[in-house]
């Protein structure tokens, strides 16, 4: 069957999340809820769709039930395809060796196979973490134009922050002529945002070569990119310049979640530009019973609100009931929240129950969210004597 | 014991005028984020139907669109699935005559009946609005050998509709005695039918052969009223919520009732084993701004709300601005409320532009209704 594409994208979704705790302990961080109704994959997902790309390597390797599951074949994202279409790649045994992914480029080399079954001319690598939105094809564009052997998309961060990134120096072409992952001087505020597009030929050739190296850590940051440097190939930067998060703790997961709220949000989930596609949970419709308080919150579908909502970003099947205050939180899935109950500053994960009177966190305790398990049922000390 | 779906979406006589301009009674938007079709559609995919034939005949642009292929309720299938029928010219049949009643309906899709394999057909229209164990009155249906098996409810409350209806006389073991048309409900008393009735697929095609011999114009009058005291018919009685979409006004009623009566609300939206499905429309949740204050009502995905909501389903993408008061309305599909409006018993059709400072009031037995795409 003609299978051939112009480029596929390959998105790693496999990262343990480590610094997301409880909120990754069962589950793999891009199958994450975010902003009421979406998980975090369906981003890097919904902008493939809409960049024009058909052809999408999901691969997994931590905890993935719960992002398999969702996934599915990708019909929610028509990613349900004949000819290309969304493919969950696992690490798999083969009959010279079985690895799991040992690094970003590890992984990707062990899906090779994959990759050359569409022969692409170009390969679009994307990350399962981010929250953003972004046309692709533009990006393909300019690595073309500019002859490059790899693009790397870069965003500006805040020069005190730059040492968290992987920062690209380039000269007024956008030419790279250094990468620093994590330095400690930063020389710029350009930082990778780990969305790489390669000429397949390229790819093919170095991640074969990092294979064969034992110190290598097998990470395109760390070892790919830096070769590419080395042998002189032409890699450009291409500056993003939208909403960009990496919601790799609990903090900065917060933090987006509060960046949908208001008249004019940071990240605005309301426009129609780049449609955001998400698996549907067929819910009742949101019903906001008499005396509720909303303010400046988000709301999803199924939930029944009888009480006092503020800042707040809440998930399908929420029940607050009369009394039960949330301010500045983040509740998850079919949690209940009985009346009397305050929760602060808070990310509260799917199916709890924050029981009568129960108290999350502080009027003052923003810089300490506080993270309720999933599943975790609450009961005030009055109650449990 | 497999069974296939026939869904009339517009034969009843039209009495909703204001709604149906635009479209097709089973296109008519309800419960802030539905289209009366899907509580068919939804009642049919619960019980495991997924042979289902949409008999289309009137301004049906909207009712394809919103069906799809029908990934939405599970129905995109190559066994089966989901079928629109819209009126079609054969060889030899003259010129296309749009059906105006069930029997002409059924005697035009021969030969889909025909190839029915299923042993039952659950046939209905879209003017209840029920969610109904369609499961268990085809076990009924099976179980006790009637020709045809009426799914019915009991009124709460006495009312007249704007037409006529099969009421339903019947023994303490649910076979039907005597069937009268009606539009003066009471409470309590006979049984209605909810435009959901079953026979077997073998009976429904000895029927339509009968109907090409003699001619039949009419289920209910060539066929029904002839047998109603023959005890070949028996009745299903749902108990639950079920609403007779007749008139206008009843609609408003209905739609209302949602907001202000849980129990209403979770029997025909709270049913964890029968979900009603509707179209996927991946939008945003609800955006609830400072200043925005809501009372008992239902917000569908896409809103942004800045004002004050009471007694109130606002449909997708509503938006209602700083000031605004809006109660007991009804706002279809991308309504913008301007800043400091005021609107009491109040429907707005899809996408109505509402300007700064309007006020528009109606009266809950005369609702103000205001045209698709209006400026007002």
């Amino acid at each position: 069957m003609y299978l051939k594409k112009e480029c596929i994208a390959m998105l790693l979704a496999g990262g343990q999340g480590s610094r997301l705790y409880d909120l990754t302990k069962h589950t793999a961080k891009p199958a994450v809820s975010f902003g009421g109704k979406y998980r975090i994959i369906d981003f890097p997902l919904s902008n493939c769709i809409n960049s024009g790309i058909d052809t999408v390597g999901v691969l997994t390797q931590y905890q993935p039930l719960a992002l398999n599951e969702y996934i599915g074949n990708g019909a929610p994202w028509d990613l349900d395809r004949n000819r290309g279409g969304l493919s969950v790649l696992p690490p798999y045994q083969g009959n010279q060796h079985s690895d799991w992914y040992k690094g970003t480029a590890n992984a990707i080399y062990q899906n090779l196979q994959f990759i050359k079954k569409y022969d692409p001319e170009y390969v679009l690598i994307l990350s399962g973490d981010h929250i953003y939105t972004m046309d692709y094809s533009a990006m393909l564009k300019e690595h073309k134009r500019k002859g490059a052997a790899c693009t790397v998309a870069t965003i500006k961060v805040p020069l005190e922050e730059a040492s968290r990134f992987g920062i690209c120096n380039a000269d007024s072409d956008g030419r790279i002529y250094e990468f620093e992952e994590k330095p400690k001087v930063p020389k710029n505020d350009q930082a990778s945002m780990g969305i790489y597009i390669f000429n397949t030929d390229v790819l093919i050739r170095y991640l074969e070569e990092d294979e064969k190296d034992p110190e290598s850590s097998n990470d395109f940051g760390k070892n790919i990119l830096p070769n590419l440097l080395k042998n002189g190939e032409p890699l450009y930067t291409y500056a993003f310049s939208g909403y960009w998060k990496d919601v790799g703790t609990i903090k900065s997961l917060w933090e987006a979640n509060m960046d949908l709220l208001g008249s004019t949000p940071a990240f605005n989930l309301h426009q129609r530009k780049y449609r955001i596609f998400s698996r549907n949970t067929a819910r009742a419709p949101q019903l906001i019973g008499q005396g509720a308080k909303i303010e400046n919150s988000m709301i999803s579908e199924g939930c029944v609100i009888n009480g006092s909502v503020s800042d707040s970003v809440l998930s399908g099947g929420v029940y607050v009931e009369e009394g039960a205050e949330i301010h500045h939180s983040v509740i998850m899935a079919d949690v209940h929240i009985a009346a009397g109950a305050k929760i602060y500053y808070s990310i509260v994960d799917s199916d709890c129950l924050i029981g009568e009177n129960v108290t999350v966190g502080s009027p003052d305790s923003r810089d300490d969210i506080q993270i309720i398990a999933k599943g975790s049922k609450l009961v005030s000390e009055s109650e449990s004597n | 014991m497999s069974s296939a779906a026939i869904i009339f979406s517009n034969l009843n006589t039209n009495t909703l005028s204001r709604l149906t301009a635009d479209r097709t009674v089973a296109a008519i938007p309800f419960a802030c984020r539905y289209r009366l079709i899907d509580f068919a559609l939804s009642n049919m995919v619960n019980a495991n139907i997924s042979n289902i034939n949409v008999v289309v005949n009137y301004n049906y642009r909207s009712l394809l669109d919103h069906i799809g292929s029908g990934k939405d309720w599970d129905l995109a299938r190559r066994a089966g699935g989901i079928n629109c029928i819209s009126p079609y010219q054969m060889a030899n049949s003259g010129a296309v005559k749009v059906y105006s009643t069930h029997m002409e309906a059924l005697r035009n899709m021969t030969a889909y009946i025909d190839d029915m394999k299923e042993d039952y057909v659950v046939l209905s229209d879209c003017h209840w609005v029920a969610n109904i164990d369609i499961k268990a009155a085809i076990a009924d249906h099976a179980a006790n050998g009637a020709e045809i098996t009426y799914v019915t409810t009991e009124s709460s409350e006495s009312y007249t509709s704007k037409h006529p209806v099969l009421m339903f006389k019947t023994n303490e073991n649910g076979v039907v005695q005597d069937v009268v048309i009606s539009a003066k409900h009471q409470a309590n008393a006979p049984e209605v039918s909810t435009g959901i009735f079953i026979m077997s697929c073998h009976y429904l095609r000895q029927l339509l052969s009968q109907a090409e011999a003699y001619d039949y114009r009419s289920l209910t009058y060539d066929v029904v009223m002839k047998n109603a005291s023959k005890g070949c018919y028996r009745t299903f009685k749902h108990n639950g919520y079920a609403a007779h979409i007749s008139s206008f006004t009843d609609y408003f009623k209905h739609s209302i009732a949602l907001t202000n009566n849980r129990g209403a609300f979770y029997s025909l939206l709270g049913i964890p084993e029968r979900r009603i499905f509707t179209r996927v429309h991946n939008s945003a949740p609800v955006v609830y701004l400072s200043g925005s204050k809501v009372d008992n009502s239902l917000i569908a995905d896409d809103c942004v709300i800045e004002g004050t909501v009471e007694n109130s389903i606002l449909f997708r993408g509503v938006k209602v601005g700083r000031g605004s008061v809006v109660k007991n309305s009804i706002l279809f599909g991308g309504t913008t409320v301007g800043r400091d409006c005021e609107l009491n018993c109040v429907v707005t059709d899809k996408s109505v532009t509402i300007s700064d400072f309007c006020k528009l009031s109606g009266h809950e037995s005369l609702p103000f209704y205001v045209n698709k795409m209006r400026r007002v």
